[in-house]
């Protein structure tokens, strides 16, 4: 499974229009030590895919401390509905309480959610994932427009993977609309998160998600107070030119 | 890190020619920490250009966002590193702060989907 060579690019232009199942299947079926990234929100949609294809399927998710009440409530009903595991991650106690002591509860407002983030979310997610060889998210193209362009259906992951330590990501929802999420939980029963029926779309830490309103883009709801050219790296893909 | 043959830079012009902020903060944070001497080549991934090298290298490599460094060695496959501070502790064997680390890979992405 995990020793044979996996060509991630490859197999993303292969799958790119395939079905989410399909794009899980191929992430189950080549790799044992792999797990979904669970939210709290939309991405439960993974959950409900995976434990077709297996029941004992690995999920975690990161518990920052300042998640809703309701997303609590959910990832407990997510657990008993599906009788899964899920593996939650937890901030290093001493980093958060030197940010706490150091800059207050709401230093995000003031000085950009990339430091608390980055303690509350992405330093447990890098423990996590030093575990595993592959990961599972319900990251879409659509959540960010103009910033998102490109997002492979399966990619090596550079940012938590290394030449010693290669990790694979898969992406199953890259293609799919808010919409056909939506579909999906209708038409398979899924549970969601209490907060979609209070107008929120993307949720995240209660500081920091907020509902919006008809027609606003869900991103609207996070980090609402930053300015948008902060994402200006992006390499926009329409202009590279494939098969070189 | 020993046996590193090349190490290839690439930043980014804007679609509207102006350069990407957060390469020229890179750029200049190499330079005042004397490291940029160490980067034996930088290219341009030029958005109004699908064929400058940064380009070609960025879809060639599966990469989104810049800078980033691929990082040569004798025998190995290339290594491609977009989170900076992350290149700089692991190929220029720097001190980097863990949450400095963190927080510059939700620089890079938002995050907002875990």
């Amino acid at each position: 499974m995990t020793n044979k060579p996996f060509d991630a690019a490859a197999l993303a232009e292969e799958y790119d229009q395939r079905s989410p199942q399909d794009i899980l299947k191929l992430a189950l079926d080549s790799f044992d030590n792999i797990a979904i990234s669970f939210s709290g929100a939309e991405d439960v949609v993974l959950i409900d895919m995976a434990v077709k294809i297996r029941p004992d399927v690995r999920v975690f998710s990161l518990d920052t401390g300042r998640l809703h009440a309701e997303t609590y409530r959910f990832i407990e009903q997510v657990r008993q509905h599906y009788n899964i595991n899920i593996d939650i991650m937890f901030p290093d106690a001493a980093e958060t309480e030197a940010l706490i002591r150091e800059k207050g509860l709401f230093s995000f407002y003031r000085d950009g959610h990339q430091e608390c983030c980055g303690i509350r979310k992405v330093m447990p997610l890098k423990r996590k994932l030093s575990t595993l060889d592959a990961w599972v998210t319900g990251q879409r193209k659509d959540q960010s427009p103009g910033t998102r362009t490109a997002v492979p259906v399966v990619q090596d992951d550079r940012a938590f993977g290394s030449a010693d330590n290669p990790l694979v990501k898969f992406n199953p929802l890259s293609n799919w609309s808010s919409a056909q999420v939506w579909d999906y939980i209708r038409s398979n029963d899924v549970p969601f998160n209490e907060l979609h029926n209070k107008g929120f779309i993307s949720i995240g830490c209660e500081p920091c998600t907020r509902p919006v309103l008809p027609n606003q883009h869900e991103r609207e709801g996070r980090w609402w107070w930053e300015e948008a050219t902060m994402k200006e790296c992006g390499l926009h893909s329409s202009n590279v030119k494939s098969g070189s | 890190m020993t046996g590193v043959t090349k190490i290839t830079m690439v930043k980014k012009i804007l679609a509207d020619g102006s350069p990407c902020r957060k390469c020229e903060e890179v750029e200049t944070r190499l330079r005042d920490e004397g490291y940029l001497d160490r980067i034996d080549h930088v290219v341009v991934a030029d958005e109004r250009d699908p064929d400058s090298e940064g380009m070609q290298l960025a879809n060639r490599y599966q990469i989104e966002r810049a800078p980033f460094f691929i990082v040569e060695e004798e025998g190995r496959e290339p290594r491609v590193y977009t989170v900076f501070l992350r290149f700089m502790k692991e190929v220029l064997q720097t001190e980097v702060n863990a949450r400095s680390e963190a927080a510059e890979i939700m620089r890079n992405d938002s995050m907002d989907y875990i």
